[in-house]
C-alpha cells in the first residue's frame, strides 16, 4: 500500500485536488449555473499565496486562508455583476472573467513571471490536507442534501421561476453558492500552486475551467461521489495513456463522449444500474 | 496609418465573422453551443493545405474542397453528438461537454495524421500583390480574404432570406413546435444547418491560415474563444449581429494593439464582452432573444 502511494503520489494528489475543484462547480451546477470562472478564481488564489509565502515569508496556513478569502471575495464581486445573466450568457461572462484574469497574469511579469511562469515554488501541499479537504467537501454536500437548503436547490434545478414565485430569494442563494464555490476555487488554486514546483498563467485558462465542469457532469451531478469519480477518471486516464500523446487525446475524448451519450446520470450511477439489471435478470 | 489599421482590422474581423456566423447559426436552430466548431475550422485549414501541397490544386479549388469537407464534418458532428442527445432530451450542458470531447478527438486525430509542427502554405499559392495607397501597404491577400469572407456571409444571408430552405431554417430557429406544425422537415433542417455551419468554419480556417501563414492542430482553440466573444457581442443566434460583431472585434483588437500593445489584445475582446453583458444582458444587437427570454 505504501509502495503504491510512493509510486503514484503525484497522481493521487492531483486526483484529490481535481475532485475538490469539481465540487466547487457541482455546487453551481445543482442550481442550473454553469460557471467557467474556476480558472480565474484559482489564479487569484494561486498567485496570492505564492506572493505571500515566497515574498512576504508567510507560513502556509495563513496564506491558504488568505487565498480562500480572496477567492470568495472575487466570486462575490463577480457574482453580484454577472448572476443576473441567464444560461449561456452567464457561462460566457464567467469565461470572459477567466480569460481576462489569465491575460492580466500573462502581462504582470513582476508577480507572475509572465508567460514563462514561476519556478521553484516550495512544495507545502500534503496529501493529507487534500484528503481532509475532500472529506470536508463530501460531508458538506451530504449535509446540504439533507437540509432545507438542499431541497430548495433541487427545486431551483427543476424550475427556477416557480421557486422565485413561491417567495424564495433565488438570487441570494445563488450568490451565496457562487461565493462558496469561489472560496473553494481560491483555496484549490493555492494548493495547486504549492503542489508543483511550477505555475504559469496557461494553467488557469478555458480548458482548466472546462475540466472542472466536465468532472461532475461525467461522474453525475446528483450523485454524492459523482464529482470524485469524474475527477479521478479525468486525472488517471491521461496518466494511463501516457504512451502516446495523440492516442491519449482521442481516447479521453471518446470516453467522455461515450459516457455523456450513454450514461445520462453519470458514471457514478453505473454500479446501481448494473445492480438493477442483475436483479431483473 | 489609419487606413492600414482599418484594412488589417477588417480582414481579421471578416474571418472572425465567418466563423462566428456558423457558430451562431447552430445556436439559433438548436439553442446549444457547439464547441467542436474550432476543431472543424482546423480540419478545414488542413484539408485546404493538403489539397494545395499534395494534390497541387489551385487555391480556389482547394478551398472549395476544404469547405465541403468541413461541411461534412459538421454533419457528422450533428449525427454523432447532437442527434442522440436531442432524442434523449438531454440537458444543454451535455451538448457542450460532448461537443468539446468530440473536438478533442478531432484534434488528436489531426496530430496523428499531420504531426504537431506548424506548417505554412507554399509561397507560390499566395496572392503576393501589394497595393500602396498613400502610406498604407495593403496586401492582395487581405483584400481577397475580406472579399471571400463577406461573399460567404452574404451568400448565407441570401439563402436564409430568400429560399424555401432558408425559411425552414428560420422557422425552426424561431420555434421547433411551430416548425413541426407547419410541416418543416425539422431533422433535415438540423443536418443542413450543421453542414452550413461546418462550411463556414472550414472557409474561415482556410482564410485564417492564408492570412497568418500557419496551420497547426491547436489553431482551433484561439478562434473558438474569439467565436464565443463575437457570439456574445452580436447576441446568441443573431446572424447579422455575428457579422457586425466579428468586424467590430477585428477592428477593436487591431486598435488595441496600437493603443496599449499586443500583450493585452486578447483581453480587450473579453473585457468588451464583460462590459456589454453588464449593460446589455443579451448582447449588443439582441432583439428577439430578449423578448423570448
Amino acid at each position: 500500500m505504501s509502495d503504491l502511494y510512493a509510486a503514484y503520489e503525484n497522481v493521487i494528489d492531483l486526483c484529490l485536488l481535481n475532485a475538490v475543484l469539481a465540487f466547487s462547480c457541482l455546487l453551481l451546477l445543482r442550481v442550473n449555473l454553469l460557471s467557467l470562472a474556476t480558472g480565474g478564481l484559482m489564479a487569484i488564489g494561486a498567485y496570492l499565496s505564492i506572493w505571500l509565502t515566497m515574498r512576504e515569508g508567510w507560513p502556509f496556513g495563513p496564506a491558504l486562508l488568505a487565498a480562500t478569502g480572496a477567492g470568495a471575495l472575487a466570486a462575490a464581486g463577480l457574482g453580484t455583476l454577472v448572476l443576473r445573466l441567464r444560461g449561456d450568457y452567464f457561462a460566457m461572462a464567467t469565461l470572459a472573467f477567466t480569460e481576462v484574469v489569465r491575460i492580466l497574469a500573462l502581462n504582470a511579469d513582476p508577480v507572475t513571471g509572465g508567460a514563462l511562469g514561476i519556478f521553484g515554488i516550495p512544495k507545502y501541499t500534503q496529501t493529507w490536507q487534500l484528503l481532509a479537504l475532500l472529506a470536508l467537501a463530501i460531508y458538506l454536500v451530504w449535509a446540504l442534501r439533507r437540509s432545507s437548503l438542499g431541497d430548495r436547490m433541487r427545486a431551483i434545478a427543476e424550475d427556477e421561476l416557480a421557486v422565485a414565485a413561491a417567495g424564495h430569494d433565488v438570487a441570494r442563494l445563488q450568490l451565496g453558492l457562487f461565493t462558496a464555490s469561489g472560496a473553494i476555487a481560491g483555496l484549490g488554486g493555492a494548493l495547486a500552486a504549492h503542489l508543483n514546483l511550477f505555475v504559469a498563467p496557461s494553467d488557469f485558462g478555458f480548458l482548466r475551467s472546462m475540466d472542472a465542469v466536465i468532472a461532475p457532469v461525467l461522474g453525475g451531478v446528483w450523485n454524492l461521489f459523482g464529482a470524485v469519480v469524474g475527477a479521478a477518471i479525468l486525472t488517471v486516464l491521461p496518466e494511463v495513456l501516457r504512451f502516446s500523446a495523440q492516442l491519449r487525446e482521442i481516447l479521453i475524448g471518446a470516453v467522455t463522449l461515450l459516457a455523456v451519450l450513454f450514461l445520462p446520470t453519470g458514471i457514478a450511477s453505473l454500479p446501481r444500474l448494473l445492480l438493477r439489471r442483475g436483479r431483473l435478470a | 496609418m489609419i487606413l492600414q489599421q482599418l484594412i488589417n482590422g477588417l480582414s481579421l474581423g471578416a474571418v472572425y465573422a465567418v466563423f462566428a456566423v456558423g457558430f451562431t447559426l447552430v445556436f439559433g436552430v438548436l439553442n446549444v453551443l457547439n464547441l467542436s466548431q474550432g476543431a472543424v475550422f482546423m480540419w478545414g485549414a488542413y484539408v485546404g493545405l493538403e489539397m494545395v501541397r499534395t494534390l497541387q490544386l489551385p487555391l480556389p479549388a482547394a478551398m472549395t474542397v476544404a469547405v465541403m469537407a468541413a461541411g461534412l464534418l459538421g454533419v457528422v458532428t450533428e449525427w454523432l453528438v447532437f442527434r442522440p442527445l436531442q432524442r434523449r432530451g438531454a440537458h444543454r450542458w451535455m451538448g457542450m461537454v460532448a461537443s468539446l470531447a468530440f473536438a478533442r478527438i478531432l484534434i488528436g486525430a489531426a496530430q496523428e495524421v499531420f504531426g504537431t509542427q506548424v506548417i505554412r502554405y507554399p509561397d507560390a499559392t499566395l496572392v503576393d500583390a501589394t497595393l500602396v495607397v498613400g502610406e498604407a501597404r495593403i496586401q492582395g491577400l487581405q483584400v481577397v480574404a475580406l472579399g471571400v469572407a463577406l461573399a460567404m456571409v452574404l451568400a448565407l444571408g441570401l439563402l436564409l432570406k430568400f429560399t424555401n430552405f432558408g425559411r425552414a431554417i428560420r422557422t425552426v430557429a424561431f420555434s421547433e413546435t411551430v416548425a413541426r406544425l407547419v410541416g418543416a422537415p425539422v431533422a433535415r433542417v438540423r443536418g443542413a444547418t450543421f453542414f452550413l455551419s461546418g462550411t463556414l468554419a472550414g472557409g474561415a480556417g482556410v482564410l485564417w491560415s492564408l492570412l497568418f501563414q500557419s496551420v497547426s492542430p491547436f489553431m482551433g482553440d484561439t478562434i473558438l474563444l474569439k467565436g464565443l466573444t463575437v457570439l456574445i457581442l452580436g447576441g446568441l443566434g443573431n446572424v447579422a449581429g455575428a457579422l457586425v460583431g466579428g468586424l467590430l472585434l477585428g477592428l477593436v483588437e487591431v486598435g488595441s494593439v496600437v493603443a496599449v500593445g499586443s500583450g493585452f489584445r486578447d483581453a480587450v475582446g473579453f473585457g468588451l464582452v464583460l462590459l456589454i453583458l453588464l449593460t446589455r444582458p443579451t448582447g449588443l444587437f439582441a432583439t428577439r432573444e430578449a423578448k423570448r427570454a
